[in-house]
């Protein structure tokens, strides 16, 4: 049992209030004001929920609720399916390519689902180079990217990192005790993991499996791009802008997301209450590893190649893409070239900048404010804390797009001082609204890791004299050091390939992030190469960067693992 | 309210009251340990011990009462500002830090100067004997190392009190008995007042000056080991601190003698000065087994039985023998050559008349 | 560069004055506009080369997002330009007031091309291109399918181009609503739309972007597409396998240029009109990455062979007189309808447009007076209209749509949601019946 709640504390309280203040500022006026028009009868300005009803009543909406609950929920189970053979064979076996293998397991998420879903027509599409190769072979095609399917296959391939990384994190704090002891009572294998190794993996998972399902429900990008109309998101995208503010249904659609991926949320919170999972008491644990036999090493490397070359598609195309000439109607492109890449370089370096910009900035505030608001949650007993995970995990179920027009329509009037321009069209709003929508990313991961650390660690801390602050700084940030070295590159690596509100918010070319110049790319003939060179870039940038984080976190990971034990006492 | 003998108290605790919710974990709980005593809280999980200690080191809900350490409140202090070192029943080495860094942590927030702290660090880390493991990770160490590290971390501080909540509990049974030694030495070299929470009655019986034994949150019994042993204030300290006969009955007089009659009709005799009760105890060593038939003293309290059941235990033979439908358990030192009864044998028990203790409940 | 060199200095507040005083001085011209880099940049480089000290900004928006971009900022308006391709977007700002008067200096510019202006009357905004609307297809793809090269827009509702057709919405591109007003003005209300719902029933996709339907023809997702004739040009100036026409029925319209009102730099933003208009900034529009049809009848001199020439061939974008006004009027009406009926009732529309045509091939050379009728009135079915011209040009009507409350106490009867859903569900149903009545017919046969 740990008891973990002193009586009042200030600092936390002052820190507290502060992340309330500012996500009052940044994420509920704006997306209030969003909601307010969908209560709001076009007609008379009264307060109404007449436009409930039309919605309930079109069956075009109705169509379009199920069909994105239907893309969201197989979504989960196709990356579900193509996470778990990954985390497990890592977590679980000495593998060689595991650092590999895990990054790998990241590179979707740093490329814009729209991106992706360009490269992926060319390669899987009704005449894209697989169907044409099995039209001219067997004489047959597969309607990978048809309609929903495409939106599916995109959407999986895109976001089934985050259970990866999740499950992986999960996995790897489960004391290896739980598994001997399982093992030790007959159980082994298959039923090993399922009754085992799965259940006390759940909490990462299903925070994994929320992650998806809302992601993809609120998605935009994809669908619009497979150009599959007939799903929320893009119902409310498309009424906003081409109908406009005296269209009340993209406001209800709005607020609908809203509210559906909240209720998700929550459904998550509730599975996961009052279970506490934190099985590594000592500093050690993780699954016992094992190296593999020969056949073993065979069938791991087929299921993991397999599941890489699929998700390493969308970037095998973007890169044939980015040195293709002419690819059209074929297998390949026509001929190659690197004329894109000297187009890029010599016209657009300044995304690159500004995303490192934008994105670490936004990253740094995330790891910031998620560290504290774990904190606050997890080690103190002020009144409402739970709300500021809550409101902070709300994000998640903001469309960038809603926040975007929520943004323009509430900052726009408010200046700047010094600088005389609209809060709204500063750069620096570009990366408040990238902080507020990365912020459960990084927020999820410093939960996680304040989650796995003992209470007594910090106790001893405390009753050998440190202060809660001095604890706070010399024992529990570094024990979480790799939960938000963690959470900043998932939310830097989102943040850099943030579209859906940047679109709305970037002001001056100047001041444009690489998804908006990939974007941009994207809209002309002779662009793509460019684009595509651009999203190459993007892709090796953060890559990178990812891979060599994960290395820090391997290393500081070794460091704790018992290397040998030490002979017993004198 | 405080007087002189608990100025010069280590630690006092006066009408200590906690509760997580509903739930009350410590009632009322009064008691004086004196400075450089060791001392230890026995008790069974879930009888608030462990609870109690961390109420002295700050963590946990904040309890209504007093602590008093030294004769000052600590009460309201938070734990940084107590200066009572706790060992953590899991050590609570930080992996992150070598075993130098963990040590000197505490001495570091005191803001004392490098050069000491290296010199203190080295000392504690010598008087545990682990001085050349000090550049390891936690994780580098078997559990008797952490275990001492642990300790070297707390004493570096030097505490005013020393709290160790189960610290043997990791270990395994020789180098617990090594270890308990190890640290009864170091109390005594550092006249350090020492808490130790055990659930172990050996355990607590070796090492602590006094004890006080803890059931359901309420403090049963205090005193020296061999005091609460032989003088048990009520049934549960009796059977919680080693094995004892328990026989249920009431105390009657027959004419000038005291007798304890048995719910199943059996008289035991007894000693004088006791009017009532309803039990009787008396420890297996204090009753001697012998062929049917033997002679007794007045000193005995003779009863007739049959060996029911019989164990080996080396130097003992503990029988248990059935005396008009109880079971009285009897040790027998073991000498060579000596007879041994067998299941079925019918004998004579000689219980210690001194022996029997008569508890109300 | 600049943001990482300020953001070093310590205070934000730092940071502000260094950036802000850095746009300031500098002279910086900001475009918001619908057209691609490949376009933006060529203008955008020759300008500022010849304006030393001038920087123009390019905000890249879709037309309709830079309309409501433009309503949304306009209280604190940052913009200098608006530059797009619709006449219609120029007129919603023009009608909110957010476009300043401006008369160009340029001269050799005729009044029109083809039927169309060049210049808003008023002097809002004025035409610098002119674009029209035809057809693209990819060639390896007609070759590999072994299909024929349409002409016409009619030539589209072949069943032999059945799922191989793509269309932007005109909802989401404001030069695709041309396009299908153009045709709807030019067969009238009934027919126009019948015409459109046959060759939508050919349709693979409707894409959400306009540039979404070149996109799919160079790359072969589908074969053929309804474009824009510079996505067209510039494709086959870009080198990829596809060819372009105009069909007979379309409209030549201008590409604009307008100042937006309030213009924090009026001068720079009048400078970059007159240089857009000057032969040199015309003769920019020949690059094989923009390919549009300069407004300055001298500029087609310096054209390559083939280039078309709308001011000497008359054939393009000649035969429709396009009203402006009607098209104004019923705007919104007309892309509601078209993703009531087409957009969103892809599937149904499609299918049952297959089953007629399904329904056709195996009535050929047969007689069947019964069949035949079925198939006439499926046929009939799909063309229904929900809704009649007089009533979608209607005033009150067109309201509902476009129902922005000036004052608070405007009061307007109707939602268009409730309209839609209306709409939609006799759509479907005609839809769903025209598949029975049309299988059934097949079934006789």
């Amino acid at each position: 049992m740990s008891f973990l709640f002193p009586s009042v504390q200030r600092g936390p309280a002052v820190a507290g209030l502060l992340i309330a203040l500012f996500l009052f500022l940044f994420l509920a006026v704006p997306v209030g004001q969003v909601i307010f028009v969908a209560f709001q009868d076009a007609s008379t300005g009264e307060a109404t929920i007449i436009n409930f009803v039309d919605f309930f009543r079109n069956s075009l909406f109705r169509e379009s609720f199920f069909n994105s609950f239907y893309v969201a929920s197989m979504s989960v189970v196709i990356a579900s399916i193509i996470s778990m053979p990954l985390a497990y064979f890592t977590t679980r076996f000495n593998f060689g390519g595991t650092a590999l293998i895990q990054t790998l397991g990241i590179i979707p998420l740093i490329m814009p689902p729209f991106v992706g879903a360009v490269a992926m027509q060319l390669l899987f599409g009704s005449n894209g180079s697989v169907n044409l190769i099995l039209d001219d072979w067997f004489g047959f095609t597969i309607p990978f990217m048809e309609g929903l399917n495409g939106v599916i296959f995109v959407e999986s391939i895109h976001y089934f990192p985050f259970i990866l990384i999740n499950l992986s994190a999960a996995l790897s704090n489960i004391d290896r005790s739980m598994e001997e002891s399982a093992q030790n009572l007959g159980s082994n294998g298959m039923r090993l993991f399922r009754r085992i190794v799965f259940p006390l993996a759940m909490p990462g998972y299903v925070a994994g499996a929320a992650l998806v399902f809302i992601k993809v429900f609120d998605d935009l990008g994809t669908p619009l791009l497979l150009n599959v109309n007939n799903m929320l998101a893009p119902q409310a995208y498309l009424r906003v802008t081409s109908i406009g503010i005296s269209d009340p249904m993209g406001y209800v659609i709005a607020v609908i997301l809203v509210a559906f991926s909240l209720l998700s949320l929550w459904v998550s919170m509730r599975a996961l209450k009052g279970k506490d999972y934190a099985t590594v008491q000592k500093g050690g644990g993780g699954l016992m590893k094992r190296d593999l036999r020969r056949w073993e090493k065979v069938g791991c490397y087929a299921v993991v190649i397999l599941i890489l070359v699929l998700v390493l598609s969308p970037h095998f195309g973007l890169l044939l893409l980015s040195f293709g000439t002419i690819w059209s109607y074929a297998v390949l492109p026509d001929a190659f070239t690197i004329a894109h890449y000297v187009t890029v370089f010599s016209t657009a370096t300044q995304y690159i900048t500004n995303t490192l910009l934008y994105a670490g900035l936004a990253a740094l505030f995330d790891v910031i404010l998620g560290t504290a608001i774990a904190y606050v949650v997890w080690r103190t007993d002020l009144v409402g804390r739970k709300w500021l995970d809550y409101g902070a995990t709300a994000a998640l179920a903001v469309p960038g797009v809603v926040l975007g027009i929520g943004y323009l329509r509430t900052f726009h009037n408010i200046n700047v001082p010094l600088i005389d321009e609209p809060l709204a069209t500063w750069w620096v709003i570009i990366v408040i609204a990238m902080t507020i929508r990365r912020l459960p990313y990084a927020l999820r991961s410093c939960v996680a890791a304040i989650q796995q650390i003992s209470v007594m660690l910090e106790e001893a801390a405390e009753n050998l004299g440190a202060t809660k602050t001095r604890t706070v700084w010399r024992i529990v940030i570094p024990l979480m050091s790799g939960g938000i070295l963690a959470g900043f590159v998932t939310s830097f690596a989102t943040a850099a390939v943030e579209l859906s509100a940047t679109i709305m918010l970037v002001a001056r070319e100047t001041d444009a992030p690489l998804a908006y110049g990939i974007y941009e790319f994207m809209q002309s003939a002779a662009g793509r190469g460019p684009g595509a060179a651009l999203g190459v870039i993007a892709v090796l940038f953060v890559g990178v960067g990812t891979y060599i984080s994960h290395v820090i976190i391997e290393r500081s990971n070794k460091a704790r693992e018992p290397k040998s034990i030490v002979a017993e006492e004198t | 309210m405080i007087d002189n003998a608990h100025d010069s108290a280590g630690v006092v605790i006066e009408d200590l009251n906690l509760s997580f919710g509903d739930t009350h974990v410590l009632k009322g709980v009064d008691l004086v340990i004196k400075q450089g005593e060791f001392f230890a809280f026995l008790g069974p999980s879930g009888s608030g011990k462990s609870t109690l200690l961390r109420a002295i080191a700050g963590f946990g809900p904040t309890p209504t009462g007093r602590i008093l350490i030294q004769g000052k409140d600590i009460a309201d202090l938070p734990p940084w500002k107590r200066d009572v070192g706790m060992v953590f029943q899991s050590y609570a080495l930080w992996p992150h830090m070598t075993v130098r860094k963990n040590v000197a942590f505490g001495l570091e927030e005191r803001k004392i100067s490098k050069h000491e702290i290296d010199e203190r660090v080295d000392k504690a880390l010598d008087m545990v004997g682990l001085l050349d493991l000090a550049e390891r990770r936690p994780s580098q160490l078997s559990g008797g190392q952490q275990q001492r590290i642990a300790l070297a971390r707390t004493i570096v501080i030097e505490p005013k009190v020393l709290l160790l909540d189960e610290p043997l509990s990791n270990l395994d049974a020789n180098l617990r008995i090594q270890m308990r030694r190890d640290i009864r030495e170091l109390q005594q070299k550092l006249q350090l007042t020492t808490i130790f929470v055990t659930h172990d009655q050996e355990e607590a019986n070796t090492t602590s000056d006094r004890m006080a034994v803890l059931d359901q949150g309420v403090i049963q019994q205090v005193g020296a080991p061999i005091d609460l042993y032989d003088n048990p204030a009520n049934l549960f300290v009796a059977k919680f601190l080693g094995t004892a006969n328990i026989i249920k009955g009431a105390v009657i007089t027959e004419g000038s003698a005291l007798v304890f009659r048995t719910d199943r009709g059996m008289d035991i005799p007894l000693n004088q000065g006791y009017t009532n009760g309803r039990s009787i105890v008396f420890r297996p060593q204090n009753v001697d087994v012998c062929a049917t038939g033997t002679g007794a003293s007045e000193a005995h309290a003779k009863l007739n039985g049959k060996v029911d059941h019989m164990e080996f235990l080396g130097s003992i033979i503990r029988y248990g023998v059935d005396v008009n439908g109880d079971v009285v358990l009897v040790d027998h030192a073991h000498k060579l050559g000596e007879a041994v009864f067998s299941v079925g044998d019918s004998v004579d028990l000689l219980v210690d008349r001194d022996s029997i203790l008569v508890l109300a409940a | 560069m600049k943001k990482f060199m300020t953001l070093g200095a310590a205070a934000v507040i730092a940071m502000s004055v260094a950036s802000g005083t850095a746009f300031a001085a500098d002279g910086t011209l900001t475009v918001v506009t619908s057209f691609p880099k490949d376009l933006t940049s060529v203008f955008k480089s020759a300008f500022e080369k010849k304006n030393p000290g001038l920087t123009i900004e390019v905000l890249n928006k879709k037309t309709s997002a830079g309309i409501k971009y433009l309503q949304e900022t306009s209280a604190n308006n940052t913009s200098d330009l608006f530059w797009a391709s619709a006449p219609d977007a120029f007129e919603v700002l023009k009608g909110d007031s957010l476009l300043a008067k401006y008369t160009p200096m340029a001269k050799g510019i005729p009044d029109k091309v083809g039927a169309f202006p060049i210049n808003d009357p008023d002097g809002y905004y004025m035409g610098f291109a002119a674009s029209g609307y035809g057809i693209m297809w990819n060639t390896r793809y007609t070759a590999a399918k072994k299909l024929p090269v349409p002409k016409n827009w009619a030539d589209l509702k072949d069943p032999v181009y059945h799922g191989h057709v793509g269309m932007s919405a005109p909802s989401r591109s404001g030069t695709t609503h041309l396009t299908v007003e153009t045709v709807i003005q030019g067969m009238g209300w009934d027919a126009g739309w019948a015409e459109w719902k046959e060759i939508a029933g050919n349709f693979k996709t409707v894409t959400e972007r306009s540039f979404g339907v070149p996109d799919g023809v160079n790359s072969g997702q589908f074969g053929y597409g309804i474009v824009i004739d510079f996505f067209g040009l510039s494709s086959v100036g870009s080198g990829f396998p596809v060819d372009f026409v105009y069909p007979e029925v379309t409209t030549l319209v201008p590409a604009n240029i307008g100042i937006v009102k309030g213009a924090p730099n009026q001068a720079a933003a009048a400078e970059f009109i007159e240089f857009l208009l000057s032969p040199e900034g015309q003769e920019l529009l020949l690059n094989p990455k923009i390919r549009r049809l300069p407004v300055n009848p001298n500029t087609y001199a310096n054209a390559p062979a083939g280039f078309p020439n709308p001011f000497k061939d008359k054939s393009i974008g000649a035969a429709v007189k396009f009203d402006l006004d009607l098209s104004k009027n019923r705007y919104n009406v007309v892309n509601s309808l078209f993703d009531v009926m087409i957009t969103y009732r892809m599937k149904d529309l499609t299918a049952a447009t297959k089953a007629i045509q399904d329904a056709d091939a195996a009535i050929k050379g047969k007689s069947n007076p019964a069949a035949a009728k079925l198939i006439a009135e499926a046929r009939a079915l799909v063309a229904k209209m929900p809704v009649s011209e007089a009533t979608a040009g209607a005033k009150e009507f067109n309201a509902i749509f476009k129902k922005k409350r000036k004052k608070a106490t405007d009061v307007i009867e109707g939602r268009q949601a409730e309209v839609e859903q209306e709409w939609d569900t006799q759509v479907k149903a005609n839809y769903a019946k025209a598949k029975e009545l049309a299988e059934q017919a097949k079934n006789m046969l």
